[in-house]
C-alpha cells in the first residue's frame, strides 16, 4: 500500500516538475520575445506589413479683410516614371479596346492629357535609361492628373506636391509676395513664414496582402499641423481698383513706377497698397524687374517734397507759433547767408500770403519763413512723431528701409531749410500716408498696419501688430491744418482737379526732385497727391505717387488718379457726403 | 465533481496532519468504497445537456467572433473604398473651389463687366432713405468719364484660359436672347436713362415722405426702396 502511494506521489512530482519546467521554458521564451527581443521583432514584423504615411500640414491661407483668399495652398501633381521600366505594354490607353501600346504612343497620350511636352519627356527618359526616377510633367492640376491617371499607363508614378495659388493675381502680388522652390521669397509670405507654414506629421498603418488597410492598425506618430490663416486689412477689390488706376495713369504719364495707398483714417488699417509695375505671383517669371517683386510703397525711400509741408504747418499751429491766418511776405526766392538759394516752383512777384496761402500755393519760400520759427530739433522731433525716420512699427514686411537717424538730425544748414519742403529727407509712400492719417484723425497717429493677425489652427490669434495710438499734434492743430488743405483743392495746386460731387476734399500735392545719385538733382520728379475725404470728418486717406513721369513733371499729373481712386473709395465704403461747405481761411492779406 | 472528491480525498489526506477518527477508516479501504450518491448529488452530476449547451455556446462564441472579424475586415474594404472615393471628391472639391476663386477675382469681374458693356459712373449719387435727401449731382455715366473702363492692367495668369462672358446676342441661342440683342447693342445710350431713373424717382419719393407725416415715417423708407428697386428692375432686362 505505501509503495503504491509512494509511486503515485513520485508520478505526481514528476508531472509537476515537468509542468513547471515547461511553464518556465514558456516564460523564458515569452520574456525573450516580449521584452528582450521585443523591439527588433516588432520592427521586423511591422516592416513587413506597415506602411508609413506622411500627413501633410497645409500652408495657411492669406485672406483679405472680408476673408477672400489672396494666397492659398493647392494640390498639384508631378508625373514621374522609372525609365528602367518604360516599355511598350498592353492596355487600353484611354480607349475601349486592349491593344499593344508603344512607348511613343503612351508618351504622346500622356502629353495630350497633361498638357506636357513629348520632347521633354523623351529627353528626361533618355537622360539615364537605367535610372529609377525621372520627371515627365511637373505641377499639373487635378483635372489633368485625372486625365493622365485614366490612361492607366503601368509605369507612371504620380507624386503629390503642395503649390500656391494667388486668385487675385497681380492685384495683391506686391502684398502677398510669392513662394519659390526654396520657400517664401517675398512679401507677407516671407514675413509671416512662421504663422503660415504647416508642419508635416506621420502615421503608419498595416495592410493585408491585397493592399487593404487592416482595421485598427493606424498609429499616428505625429499629427500634421496646418499653418495659420493670415488675416490682412487689405480690401482686395479696392486694391485691384487702385492697381488699375495707377497702372493706367502711370502709362499715360510714362512714369517709371507708381504707388497708391488707401488708409482708414480712424483705425490705421491699410485698405490698399498698390504698386505699378507689380508682380503676378502666379507667374513670377513674367516680371523681369526684381524691383517690382515687392511693394515700392513700403520699401522705396524717396524725398517726399511738398506733402511734408502739412506736417510743418500742423507743428507750427500746435506749438502756438502760427495760425492759419499768420501773415508772411513771400518772395519768389530766398538766398541764405551761406550762399544757398531756394525758390518756388513757379515764378511769382512777392506776395502777401497767410499760412493757408502758403500751403495752397505750395510755396517753398513761405513755409521756410514760417517754419524757421520752430527750432531744428522741434521740426525733427515732430517729423519723427509723425512716423518719419523709422521703419513702420506695425508693418512687418521684408525690405523696408532701415532708418537710423538717431535722436537729433544730422542736417547741414541747407538741408535744415530744405527738409521743410520735403527735400533732403527720405520717406516711403506709406509714411507720407501716415502723416495724413494723423492729421485726418485729429492729430492722433495710429501706426499703419496691414495685418490683423494670424489665426492658428486651434483658434488663437497671434502676431497681431502692436497698434498703440499716440497724439502728435493737438486736435485743433490737426483740424485747422485739414481745413487749410481744403484750399489746395478749392483754389490751389489742385484747382484743376475735377471735384468729386458732394464731397469736400483736403489734399496736398508734392513735386519732389529726384536726387541723381551724384550730388545734385536731375530733371526727373516724383509727383504725388496725398489727401483725405470728407474734409470735415475725414474717413479715408488716399495717396498716389508717380516716379519719374515724362509727359508732365507737375504734381497736377497725379491728380486724376487721386480723384479716381478717392471717388472709388468713397463710393465703395458708402461714405456719407459732406453736408457743409468747404471751410477755408483767407489765403492772402 | 462529487465523485472526484471521493476519489481524491485519500490521496490528499496523508499529506496532512493525522486526523484520527474520521480519516483512518477511509484510508484502509480507499478503492473499495462504493459511493452511493445522494439524490442531490445525482442531480448535480453533469448531464449531456450541459455539455451540449457549453459546446454550443463555445461554438456560437467562435462563430460570433468569426462573424465580427469578417464584418470588420469587410468594413475595412468598405472603408478603403470610401476613403478612395473621399480623396477623389476632396480633390474635385478643391479643384472646383480653386476655379471659383479665380472666377471671383476682381480682374475677372471687371473684364466681364466691360465685355458686357457696363461702365462705372465716376460721380456717385446717394439717396438717404430716411430723409429722402439726394447727395451729389446725378450725372449720366459716360465711357469717357467712367472709372475702370480701361483694359485690365493688372495681370493674373490664372485667367489665361478663362473665357469671357459673351454679350447677349453674340451667342444668341434662345429667342429671348436674340430679342435682347438690339437693346444690348445700344448699351451706351441705354446707360443714361438707367442712371437718370433713380434720380428722377428720388424727388417724388421725398415728397411722399413729407405727405405721410411722422407716424408712418418709419414704414416709408422700405416702401420707397422697393419702388426704387422696381425702377431698377424695369431697366435691368435691357442690359442683361
Amino acid at each position: 500500500m505505501t509503495k503504491t502511494l509512494r509511486n503515485r506521489r513520485l508520478r505526481y512530482s514528476v508531472v509537476m516538475i515537468a509542468v513547471i519546467a515547461l511553464v518556465a521554458v514558456f516564460v523564458v521564451r515569452l520574456v525573450d520575445i516580449q521584452v528582450v527581443q521585443a523591439d527588433e521583432l516588432s520592427q521586423a514584423a511591422e516592416s513587413k506589413r506597415s506602411i508609413p504615411v506622411t500627413l501633410y500640414g497645409t500652408r495657411g491661407t492669406i485672406v483679405d479683410r472680408d476673408g477672400t483668399a489672396l494666397a492659398e495652398s493647392v494640390v498639384r501633381y508631378n508625373i514621374t516614371t522609372s525609365p528602367r521600366l518604360v516599355k511598350s505594354f498592353e492596355g487600353k490607353l484611354g480607349g475601349t479596346r486592349v491593344k499593344d501600346v508603344s512607348v511613343d504612343q503612351a508618351l504622346s497620350a500622356i502629353a495630350k492629357a497633361s498638357g506636357g511636352d513629348v520632347a521633354t519627356m523623351q529627353k528626361n527618359i533618355a537622360a539615364d535609361p537605367k535610372s529609377d526616377f525621372a520627371y515627365l510633367v511637373k505641377g499639373i492640376d487635378v483635372a489633368h492628373y485625372e486625365a493622365v491617371r485614366a490612361l492607366q499607363v503601368p509605369w507612371l508614378y504620380p507624386e503629390q506636391q503642395a503649390a500656391r495659388s494667388y486668385p487675385t493675381g497681380a492685384a495683391t502680388g506686391n502684398v502677398t509676395g510669392f513662394m519659390g522652390t526654396d520657400g517664401a521669397q517675398a512679401g507677407l509670405e516671407l514675413a509671416y513664414q512662421k504663422c503660415l507654414a504647416g508642419t508635416n506629421g506621420s502615421e503608419t498603418y498595416e495592410r493585408g496582402e491585397d493592399g487593404v488597410q487592416l482595421p485598427g492598425s493606424t498609429v499616428t506618430q505625429k499629427r500634421a499641423k496646418d499653418g495659420g490663416t493670415l488675416v490682412t486689412t487689405i480690401d482686395s477689390d479696392l486694391q485691384y481698383m487702385a492697381s488699375q488706376d495707377i497702372a493706367d495713369a502711370a502709362q499715360q504719364l510714362k512714369a517709371e513706377s507708381a504707388t497708391a495707398t488707401v488708409v482708414n483714417a480712424k483705425t490705421g488699417e491699410v485698405l490698399a497698397v498698390a504698386d505699378y509695375p507689380t508682380v503676378d505671383p502666379n507667374d513670377v517669371d513674367a516680371t523681369k524687374d526684381p524691383g517690382a517683386y515687392g511693394s515700392r510703397a513700403l520699401t522705396a525711400a524717396y524725398e517726399p517734397g511738398s506733402t511734408i509741408k502739412a506736417a510743418i504747418a500742423a507743428a507750427l499751429i500746435d506749438k502756438g507759433l502760427a495760425s492759419p491766418t499768420t501773415q508772411a511776405v513771400v518772395p519768389y526766392s530766398r538766398t541764405f547767408p551761406w550762399g544757398g538759394t531756394i525758390h518756388d516752383s513757379e515764378f511769382h512777384p512777392t506776395e502777401n500770403l497767410t499760412l493757408t496761402g502758403i500751403l495752397r500755393d505750395s510755396s517753398n519760400v513761405g513755409i521756410t519763413e514760417l517754419g524757421s520759427k520752430l527750432t531744428t530739433q522741434q521740426r525733427y522731433d515732430v517729423m519723427r512723431e509723425f512716423g518719419l525716420f523709422e521703419p513702420e512699427p506695425a508693418i512687418d514686411y521684408p525690405g523696408q528701409p532701415t532708418m537710423n537717424y538717431g535722436a537729433s538730425p544730422q542736417w547741414d544748414k541747407q538741408t535744415d531749410i530744405n527738409s521743410m519742403f520735403g527735400q533732403g529727407i527720405s520717406t516711403t509712400a506709406m509714411q507720407v500716408s501716415s502723416i495724413y492719417q494723423t492729421l485726418a484723425n485729429q492729430g492722433v497717429r495710429i501706426p499703419l498696419h496691414m495685418v490683423k493677425g494670424c489665426q492658428t489652427e486651434d483658434g488663437k490669434t497671434i502676431d497681431a501688430p502692436d497698434v498703440q495710438s499716440k497724439r502728435v499734434v493737438s486736435a485743433a492743430a490737426a483740424t485747422q491744418t485739414v481745413d487749410m488743405l481744403q484750399s489746395v483743392v478749392t483754389g490751389g495746386t489742385l484747382v484743376g482737379m475735377k471735384p468729386i460731387s458732394g464731397y469736400n476734399i483736403a489734399a496736398k500735392t508734392g513735386t519732389a526732385e529726384v536726387a541723381d545719385g551724384a550730388k545734385g538733382y536731375g530733371a526727373d520728379r516724383i509727383i504725388s497727391v496725398a489727401g483725405m475725404a470728407p474734409a470735415e470728418d475725414p474717413q479715408y486717406v488716399v495717396t498716389v505717387t508717380f516716379t519719374k513721369p515724362q509727359t508732365t513733371k507737375w504734381s497736377s499729373g497725379a491728380a486724376p488718379a487721386f480723384r479716381t481712386l478717392m471717388s472709388q473709395v468713397l463710393e465703395k465704403y458708402r461714405v456719407a457726403p459732406s453736408t457743409t461747405q468747404a471751410r477755408t481761411y483767407p489765403s492772402t492779406w | 465533481m462529487s465523485t472526484n472528491l471521493a476519489l481524491v480525498d485519500p490521496v490528499v489526506a496523508p499529506s496532512r496532519a493525522p486526523r484520527p477518527d474520521s480519516v483512518r477508516p477511509e484510508r484502509q479501504r480507499p478503492e473499495l468504497v462504493e459511493v452511493t450518491p445522494t439524490k442531490a448529488q445525482r442531480r448535480a452530476r453533469p448531464r449531456v445537456a450541459y455539455a451540449i449547451v457549453a459546446i454550443a455556446a463555445l461554438g456560437l462564441l467562435l462563430l460570433a467572433q468569426l462573424g465580427i472579424s469578417m464584418a470588420l475586415s469587410q468594413g475595412a474594404y468598405t472603408l478603403s473604398s470610401l476613403k478612395t472615393e473621399q480623396t477623389g471628391l476632396t480633390r474635385t472639391q478643391a479643384s472646383l473651389s480653386e476655379g471659383l476663386k479665380v472666377l471671383e477675382s476682381p480682374q475677372n469681374l471687371a473684364r466681364n463687366a466691360q465685355a458686357l458693356g457696363m461702365i462705372a459712373n465716376s460721380t456717385p449719387v446717394y439717396l438717404d432713405p430716411k430723409t429722402g435727401t439726394v447727395y451729389g449731382t446725378p450725372t449720366p455715366a459716360t465711357p469717357e468719364e467712367a472709372t475702370g473702363n480701361t483694359a485690365n492692367q493688372v495681370p493674373n495668369s490664372l485667367l489665361g484660359d478663362v473665357p469671357l462672358a459673351a454679350r447677349p446676342g453674340d451667342t444668341a441661342t434662345s429667342k429671348e436672347n436674340s430679342a435682347a440683342a438690339p437693346a444690348a447693342a445700344a448699351a451706351a445710350p441705354a446707360a443714361s436713362p438707367a442712371a437718370a431713373a433713380p434720380a428722377a424717382a428720388a424727388p417724388a419719393a421725398a415728397a411722399d415722405t413729407e405727405k405721410a407725416g411722422a407716424s408712418s415715417a418709419s414704414d416709408q423708407p422700405s416702401a420707397k426702396s422697393s419702388v426704387e428697386s422696381d425702377a431698377n428692375q424695369l431697366q435691368a432686362p435691357t442690359t442683361r
